[in-house]
């Protein structure tokens, strides 16, 4: 896509007119693959190994599994008869060209806040950047009555916001351009509140913005065994000791000398926000540190050297401190600080002091792999633990991290774990070891 | 020969996969270290070693690696087990080898150049022992006293005995080597049990995070070994 | 139709990714093979299960496969070469990442005197001090031309230690025989474990000059100019022949290749035995390139314009000589390049007890730590009355003994080597022992060469390399010396009792015990095509878009270890190739 914007700049001053219109078109293409980046399309439309946004993916949730669309220009089985208006009430509003409501596993309430020339470059880039791929998508496997999509428009029409009021929002909401910027990509495009916001028991977000209250980005509920921790100022379990730089690193590159990118994140930093512009991340860094905590009572985290000192003397009474010392500390040291931003910190990490634990006990249990970035190639992997630690093992050593070096969360206990391994995610461990002679 | 105690069946599926990813997934076992110890807890019966080899191998490992009191022997310490699992394993095929003739012999110093794989030396070498035991002694090598079978050992170090196409002194460093290995190698080969031979050196095994402890001033390192599949001790 | 790239690059170590790295931004199209499988450290180097010496440095899991291919070895022109059946004396690597994915992690610089040995010996000795027999060569490059590379190279390795001379200014203790550096170590250097200290002090009080060993072992996490990351060293010891876990240990697959494989120009192709480079009628221009599919057995061949061979030291000259690059070279006239001036290096260690109050923790190492002096290396001191070329330098590099090999090592030389006492032997030597090593030049001399063996052969029918190599008197003598030099300051650190090693007069090479991997020369460089095989730029004489990249280029055996050496030569004729060669291909000097 750089020919011609290439072939434009040698040109100089004898453009012709189409090559004008040409590139204008390639301006909007690479603006609408831009967004799609921000948005994370590809997050939900790709599968590895099969064409680019030719859907498949599955959702599990509570009443069946559902399966994402084809949204490549195919005419059969993507989205080639679309309209543009089609398209945008499918993305802004979750009306699908036949007339039915999309499952609201599409952020539609979010996208809602993106704007008709955003729309637009989105549109040209599915149209003309996207091959066409001829994938079905598989059937969804809801059972009726849920399988029912009108309910779906109740839904709709109850909770997720008009155009009008949405995008009326966007204007005017911050004077400062940057927090508007944030904004505007926070909870538009990038739909961060589908993850971090929680959701009532109809699914819907209790807030989508930041002027709809303190619940919005306040942390949510499980999603594939990841529990997506809050994106506001509280101190221990929010982003309150994030620097704006932490937070652009992490969405850059997955690291930050505060923490690492794991679980459902991953996909997100890999295949979204590590494609945002700098320019952009610190408006996303500014706008998240411009939200109160939603929790005002947490004290502040202060390290305390207590259990490292008892670990450098090689004290191990503590429950757990064996298995820390055997298993976790060469990567997370005894002080609990980790080699930021190789192997993160476990000392004030918000998301060690997270009030449900299934985060940390899967982790421990699954491992997890800190893919090679962009402007970061190196890939880093933690080890899954789970054929190496008994339930009771697990347990004590993530009370042990959850309890050192100044962190205050509760105690987790062996049924707990056993709980959790139910619902572990698969290891993205390679398990193709040849054998070890 | 096979097997004559009825074992699980589980047991002689994996067997020959101890350490490998195969075997944590034939186990059935959801942790490792409780897959080890099921194996350990049943008597290990050789697969590669007929009966009367692998008393050989006790009573020879045992002395070429006693219990005294720097801490447990060979026997102890699953030594004859180790050596009967790595037989099942690339190495003892010589895998890692050039293994193309000719065979031609030259001066020691350029190295081993019998057309034998560790499994031949294993077979040819302790029948070859036996032999030269009972010829000098009119016993099996494991019904000699101590004394007799380190005068054994001693000869075959020496050089000075042959064993058929073998010499002595190649079947003697086999087997030592075989035996420390057996000693000191993770106890998921099936030796160093209870981390006995890395207790008596005071090393620490698979921790493998010196970061506090890079200098001591002399003082030992004061923690404990771990294994592999986090036996401790 | 057989496909055509940029450039082909054999080998997928040090030598082959920096140059790959170095091509893909120059524009070309790269494709590098690699005979050995794709190795990557979340499985080659998963925590715990690679803290395993059974399968790592016993069992060789990341070593040359022998039974695929290996060499014959003599120790004189009239004996018959014998296959290398056992990794023993020598531990190549195999895979992708090469032998720096196994290797310790000691990154030196060059004595600058080393690159002009002959010259500086003529100078300071006069022609007469070089003993018959001895093929004394000069590099035809210098220091000062070199420098800027072996600058580049630790920004790439995350080199720790500490500098003596930046910019003309003294900064810091480091090593005062060292000469100017532009700039200092990216890291800083390595703690001391308490082995390398007690030498430290006894060192410097017999009156030498320690100083720390630079270590491409990250003494803290780093990034380097690739945006490669590396995590911080906590002295486990699992570093020599093993894939480092903690991604301290600077390694192709962690300094180069993660950057690499993002670059589409680029592409590695693992399991992929290169039979021969394949040369046009007038064998002065490759063609391309072909080899065997180890998983497929089907040979494939690739065209391109630029060929680089940098597989291991004498794999590049094997691949010479069967591909028929270069003049064999011939021991009885001392004509001919193509495995001239083969060498290897001297290195004993000798052993020091210390009080049974006292321990040393010895699995408490990193691969390229540790405490040295270089008072006996290089020209460092007066050769005048002591009649031979060459020297050491004398560490404790303390880099994590595992229990296998102290068991397998312990005992021997009036000691026994089993039972109880043996034991008890051990268990001491394991506590309270420490190593000190004499890590010495090898000169290179007329008999001792590389050339193809008459009878063996290797699993895809060519001809096994053959090594003709022995311990000659000057490196003999220059050994015991050094290590005489150890006595005095094992005393200063209180031993109870020493164990000092040495080659001694007459003493055969001996394939069977482990002495070091750093082979060299071979395929040399120089400034006379009667005398290397490659000009200075490390371009074939013969073959001017064949570049052979590695320590084959060495014309002696140096006390350093070569790693450091290897990377700025690469880098060196990457440079070269880059400004000059590509403008127009065709010989950088005229033969």
């Amino acid at each position: 896509m750089k020919g011609p914007l290439f072939v434009a700049i040698i040109l100089g001053a004898g453009l012709t007119g189409s090559a004008i219109a040409q590139d204008a078109d390639t301006a909007t293409l690479e603006k609408g693959r831009y967004l799609a980046a921000a948005s994370d399309c590809a997050a939900c439309h790709s599968v590895h190994g099969k064409p680019e946004y030719s859907g498949g993916v599955s959702f599990s949730l509570p009443m069946g599994k559902i399966y994402s669309t084809n949204i490549t220009p195919d005419p059969e089985h993507g989205i080639g008869h679309y309209t543009e208006a089609q398209f945008s009430r499918a993305v802004r509003e979750g009306i699908r060209r036949d007339g039915s409501t999309l499952y609201p596993a599409m952020p539609f309430p979010s996208y809602a806040r993106m704007t008709d020339s955003d729309i637009h470059a989105l549109f040209v880039y599915f149209r003309k950047g996207v091959p066409a791929a001829s994938v079905p998508t598989p059937d969804n496997e809801i059972k009726w009555p849920l399988s029912m999509r009108w309910p779906l428009a109740v839904w709709r029409w109850v909770f997720a916001p008009t155009l009008h009021t949405a995008i009326s929002r966007t204007a005017g909401e911050f004077t400062d351009p940057q927090l508007a910027r944030g904004a505007y990509l926070v909870e538009g495009p990038a739909h961060c509140g589908a993850c971090h916001s929680p959701r009532a028991i109809t699914m819907q977000e209790k807030a989508l913005t930041a002027d709809s209250g303190s619940l919005y980005l306040s942390g949510g509920g499980v999603v594939d065994g990841w529990t997506p921790p809050s994106l506001r100022q509280e101190n221990r379990t929010g982003l309150g000791r994030w620097r704006e730089e932490d937070i652009v690193a992490f969405l850059k590159t997955g690291r930050a000398e505060t923490g690492s990118v794991f679980g459902s994140m991953t996909s997100a930093v890999l295949h979204g926000t590590q494609k945002l512009k700098d320019e952009d991340l610190r408006s996303i860094a500014h706008y998240l540190k411009s939200l109160q905590a939603a929790d005002q009572s947490q004290t502040p985290w202060t390290y305390d050297s207590t259990i490292t000192d008892q670990l450098h003397k090689a004290d191990l009474s503590l429950r757990g401190a064996r298995v820390y010392i055997d298993r976790c500390a060469a990567c997370h040291r005894t002080d609990g600080k980790g080699y930021p931003a190789v192997f993160p910190p476990l000392a004030g990490n918000p998301v060690v002091m997270q009030t449900d634990p299934v985060s940390l006990v899967h982790i421990v249990q699954a491992g997890a792999t800190l893919p090679s970035m962009t402007a970061a190639p190196s890939s880093f992997t933690m080890p899954a633990f789970n054929h190496k630690l008994t339930d009771q093992q697990i347990a004590d050593v993530v009370t042990f991290i959850r309890h050192a070096w100044g962190n205050n969360a509760s105690a987790v206990s062996a049924e707990d774990v056993k709980q959790f391994s139910k619902s572990m995610p698969p290891s993205d461990m390679p398990d193709d070891t040849p054998a070890l002679n | 020969m096979e097997p004559t105690l009825n074992a699980p069946r589980r047991r002689s599926v994996v067997k020959g996969l101890l350490g490998t990813t195969s075997f944590w997934l034939a186990s059935g076992n959801a942790r490792w270290s409780e897959a080890l110890a099921d194996e350990a807890a049943q008597p290990y019966r050789p697969i590669f070693f007929d009966i009367a080899e692998y008393q050989f191998l006790e009573a020879a490992c045992e002395r070429l690696f006693p219990a005294d009191h720097n801490g447990p022997g060979a026997k102890t310490l699953g030594v004859a087990e180790f050596l009967d699992r790595q037989m099942q394993t690339p190495y003892a095929r010589g895998e890692n080898w050039y293994m193309s003739g000719p065979f031609e012999q030259g001066p020691a110093n350029l190295g081993y150049q019998l057309p034998f794989v560790p499994k031949d030396l294993y077979r040819k070498g302790i029948a070859g022992v036996e032999r030269y035991a009972r010829q000098q002694y009119g016993k099996g090598f494991a019904a000699l006293s101590a004394l007799q079978q380190d005068e054994i050992l001693t000869a075959l170090e020496g050089g000075s005995v042959q064993l058929g196409d073998i010499p002595g002194r190649v079947f003697f460093e086999q087997l030592r080597t075989n035996t420390l290995e057996g000693a000191f190698a993770d106890p998921l080969y099936g030796g160093n049990r209870g981390l006995g031979g890395w207790i008596m050196l005071g090393f620490p095994g698979a921790r493998a995070d010196f970061m506090d402890w890079v200098n001591q001033e002399g003082a030992s390192y004061p923690i404990g070994p771990v294994s592999i599949s986090g036996e401790t001790a | 139709m057989v496909k055509h790239v940029d450039a082909i690059i054999v080998g997928a170590g040090w030598a082959g990714s920096i140059m790959a790295k170095e091509l893909t931004e120059a524009g070309l199209s790269v494709v590098m093979l690699e005979r050995g499988s794709e190795r990557t450290t979340p499985v080659e180097g998963a925590y715990p299960e690679s803290i395993d010496e059974l399968r790592g440095a016993i069992r060789k899991r990341l070593f040359q496969n022998l039974s695929q291919s290996t060499v014959t070895i003599r120790n004189t022109i009239d004996q018959t070469a014998l296959p290398y059946r056992q990794l023993a004396a020598f531990l190549p690597g195999e895979g992708v990442g090469g032998a720096g994915l196994h290797w310790s992690g000691v990154h030196f610089r060059v004595a600058p005197e080393d690159l002009r040995l002959r010259s500086a010996v003529i100078e300071r000795y006069g022609e007469k001090f070089i003993p018959e027999g001895m093929n004394l060569q000069d590099y035809g490059v210098s220091y000062e031309e070199l420098e800027p590379f072996f600058d580049k190279a630790e920004k790439v390795f995350g080199t720790s230690g500490e500098a003596y001379r930046v910019q003309g200014k003294i900064v810091g203790n480091g090593n005062v025989f060292s000469s100017d550096r532009s700039d200092n170590f990216p890291l800083p250097a390595m703690k001391d474990t308490f082995s390398a200290s007690v030498f430290r002090d006894a060192a410097k009080n017999a009156g030498y000059h320690p100083y720390s060993l630079p270590a491409a072992n990250a003494s803290r996490q780093y990034t380097n100019t690739y945006g490669c990351q590396m995590g911080p060293c906590n002295f486990c010891g699992y570093c020599s022949g093993y894939d480092c876990y903690l991604y301290s240990k600077a390694s192709p697959n962690v300094n180069i290749l993660p950057v690499l494989r993002q670059e589409p120009r680029f592409s590695l192709i693992p399991n992929a035995h290169v039979l021969r480079v394949d040369l046009d009628s007038t064998k002065t221009k490759a063609t391309g390139i072909t080899y065997l599919d180890t998983k497929t057995r089907k040979e494939h061949s690739l065209s391109a314009d630029l060929i680089i061979l940098g597989a291991f030291q004498f794999n590049n000259v094997h691949l010479m000589l069967v591909s028929g690059i270069g003049k064999p070279y011939d021991p009885v006239s001392n004509t001919g390049t193509v495995g001239r001036n083969f060498v290897y290096q001297t290195i004993t260690s000798s052993r020091v007890w210390l009080p049974p109050s006292t321990y040393t923790n010895q699995f408490v190492g990193a691969g390229g730590a540790g405490v040295a002096i270089d008072d006996f290396n290089s020209m460092n001191f007066d050769h005048g009355p002591l009649g031979f070329v060459g020297g050491s330098p004398v560490w404790v590099n303390q880099a994590g003994v595992k229990p296998i090999a102290a068991a397998l090592g312990a005992g021997g030389g009036g000691t026994p080597r089993w039972g109880s006492a043996y034991k008890d032997s051990l268990v001491n030597t394991y506590k309270h022992s420490l190593g000190i090593d004499a890590h010495g030049s090898n000169m290179a001399y007329r008999d001792v060469y590389l050339d193809l063996d008459p009878t063996w052969k290797d699993a895809y029918g060519q001809p096994l390399l053959r090594m003709t190599f022995t311990w000659k008197d000057n490196d003999i003598r220059m050994n015991q010396y050094v290590v005489s030099k150890i006595e005095p300051i094992a005393r200063a650190m209180g031993a109870t009792k020493m164990n000092l090693v040495h080659l001694n007069a007459g003493q055969p090479f001996d394939t069977r015990t482990y002495q070091t991997t750093h082979l060299g020369g071979g395929a040399i460089m120089g400034d006379n095509p009667q005398t290397s095989a490659l000009n200075r730029y490390l371009q074939s004489w013969d073959v001017s878009n064949v570049f052979v990249i590695g320590s084959n280029a060495f014309p002696q055996g140096m006390g350093y270890n070569p790693t450091g050496m290897v990377a700025a030569l690469a880098y060196w004729a990457a440079h070269h190739i880059r400004t000059t060669y590509l403008k127009s291909p065709g010989p950088l000097v005229k033969a």
